[in-house]
């Protein structure tokens, strides 16, 4: 065994074609990226290095504030609205005893479409004559409730998250669910001896017990509410008047509409930035309340 | 718990009713599909007067679907072939090999490769594309897939070798095998059925995305089917039952996928 672990030869096999293309198309990209983060470049003319002049206009430019403020509303809305919805959904499912894997499979369905797909499903839901949503608020009697919901500044953000949520909320209480299968039963027994019902078992036992699981899923929603771009893309592309953009579409239309590639490269290199704060933030909170905890 | 008939049947209730909402918009679209514009206008809840199949047949022959069908097919099978081949290989050595400090370091780059959104990648990698010349050809989608396929492949398949007893491999030994005999009749017959989902989950990753096959793509004949339905939305955008019947043929194939083998993809979620 240990003559044939040790085979560099083999050991070269299995793994270089691995490293040859993560370094290829990982590793180098991420090389230009924060090289031409410092240049101002349009793609085509040699880049000029300009330092930190890309990241000054960038905090200078009321859109980049815009886009910034919207993953922020992404954030707060996982955080806030689907966190909580899910988990009382993955509660409930845990808790029948008959069709588990039925409410499973269908509540994980809209996980497994495409974001683009799903886009355009929505995009049509929300469109103003022939959507499900104007029509169904037409036929209750609710004609005044009605909007070009992607298209009005007051509705297209709140478009958009409802759409993202309804397709993530499934990956998320399947995650759960699994999560309150390792409470160990006999600590439901303990309480249920000592009188405590289902609901007070819930709220005393379960949910602290869920607490990692739940601190997981916050910092997965931060991370890819920072990453969030092809949902924005296609079903607003950032509009009306850049009021739905984030931080990756603003960083495409710079790069593909005017050409700033250098400028489009300073923005990547700030969602990686703000990415990483916020996770470090995040992990120094948490770490901080378990001290408390124990 | 007491048989209090209230108690069980609220979660059911609720549930119910989150699944109908859930899923309503697909029901919705399905049903469209079958409906003229006026019908679709006119109303959401009723059902298609007849059932309308030339919104079908406009969709398949007015637009190249089936083309972008075939695509999307063959750009994900390859990517996901090739990444867990070599996920698998690159599994192996990590975990059974004995180059301790070595792995850890490919580890490392694997994981920040895991973290770093793709999006923010997106400049850099066309214009590599561009130079290497292979912009708007298939393998501008299968080599990036493959790379952007590989950590997440790694870390399933490591787990999983984790797990399995060094015994057998000093039997493989034994019997004369060699490393590449170990791994190819030895490791993966056993690792075989967990890998399935494993390949799954990257099919699909690729059959769905869609950033990198608008940008990297952009010739009409090698278009995926995300990247197509998009199109659609613009184009069919006056006539409602063929979008319907187009977003049916891009969702149909996905939702049987995954009820087939939908406990292996849930369960991995899981791991």
């Amino acid at each position: 065994m240990n003559k044939i672990g040790k085979n560099p030869w083999a050991y070269a096999i299995f793994t270089i074609p691995t490293l040859v293309l993560i370094s290829v198309f990982f590793l180098y990209p991420l090389m230009m990226s924060l090289r031409y983060g410092f240049t101002q470049w349009n793609g085509i003319m040699p880049a000029r290095f300009n330092g930190l002049t890309n990241f000054v206009t960038a905090f200078q430019d009321k859109y980049f504030w815009i886009a910034v403020r919207n993953n922020i509303t992404f954030i707060c809305f996982s955080i806030g609205v689907q966190i909580p919805v899910i988990v009382c959904l993955a509660l409930l499912v845990s808790k029948v005893r008959r069709g588990k894997s039925v409410y499973k499979t269908m509540i994980f369905l809209p996980t497994i479409l495409s974001t683009a797909v799903v886009g355009v499903i929505w995009s049509f839901i929300y469109h103003p004559q022939a959507g499900l949503l104007n029509q169904v608020l037409a036929t209750i009697g609710l004609a005044a409730w009605q909007h070009v919901w992607l298209a009005e500044a007051s509705t297209a953000m709140l478009s958009i998250l409802v759409t993202n949520a309804w397709q993530w909320i499934g990956f998320y209480v399947v995650l759960v669910i699994s999560a309150i299968y390792t409470i160990p039963k006999t600590i439901l027994e303990a309480a249920e001896i000592d009188g405590a019902g289902g609901f007070r078992q819930t709220w005393w036992i379960t949910l602290p017990l869920l607490r990692p699981i739940i601190v997981v899923m916050m910092l997965l929603s931060m991370i890819g509410a920072m990453k969030a771009l092809d949902i924005v893309f296609v079903m607003t592309g950032g509009n009306p008047y850049g009021i739905t953009e984030v931080m990756a579409t603003y960083m495409y239309k710079k790069a593909y509409r005017i050409g700033e590639y250098g400028f489009a490269n300073s923005i990547a290199l700030l969602i990686l930035l703000f990415t990483g704060i916020l996770t470090a933030v995040f992990g120094l909170l948490t770490d901080k309340q378990e001290e408390v905890r124990y | 718990m007491k048989g209090n008939p209230l108690r069980r049947v609220f979660p059911h209730a609720v549930l119910a009713i989150y699944i109908g909402i859930s899923l309503f918009p697909l029901v919705w679209v399905l049903n469209s599909s079958f409906k003229t514009n006026k019908e679709i206008i006119a109303s959401p809840w009723s059902l298609p007067q007849e059932l309308l199949v030339a919104n079908y047949w406009n969709a398949w022959t007015g637009t190249h679907i089936s083309q972008y069908f075939m695509n999307s097919l063959f750009i994900s099978v390859v990517s996901a072939a090739v990444t867990l081949t070599l996920g698998t290989a690159t599994s192996y050595a990590l975990t059974r090999m004995k180059f301790a400090r070595l792995s850890k370091v490919i580890g490392r780059v694997l994981l920040l490769a895991l973290i770093v959104p793709v999006g923010s990648l997106l400049i850099p990698l066309l214009l590599l594309l561009r130079d290497l010349q292979l912009y708007n050809t298939p393998l501008a989608l299968i080599l990036p897939y493959i790379t952007m396929g590989l950590p997440l492949t790694v870390f399933m398949v490591s787990a999983m070798m984790k797990s399995i007893p060094s015994e057998l491999e000093e039997a493989g030994i034994m019997d004369g095998l060699s490393i590449y005999g170990i791994l190819w009749r030895v490791i993966v017959p056993l690792a075989g059925p967990p890998l399935v989902p494993v390949f799954m989950l990257d099919f699909l990753s690729n059959w769905n995305e869609f950033m990198m096959a608008n940008l990297f793509l952009t010739k009409e004949k090698f278009r995926t089917l995300p990247v197509s339905m998009v199109a659609f939305y613009d184009q069919l955008n006056m006539n409602y039952g063929s979008l319907c019947a187009a977003i049916m043929f891009s969702l149909i194939p996905v939702v049987l996928i995954y009820l087939i083998v939908q406990k292996r993809i849930i369960a991995s979620v899981k791991a």
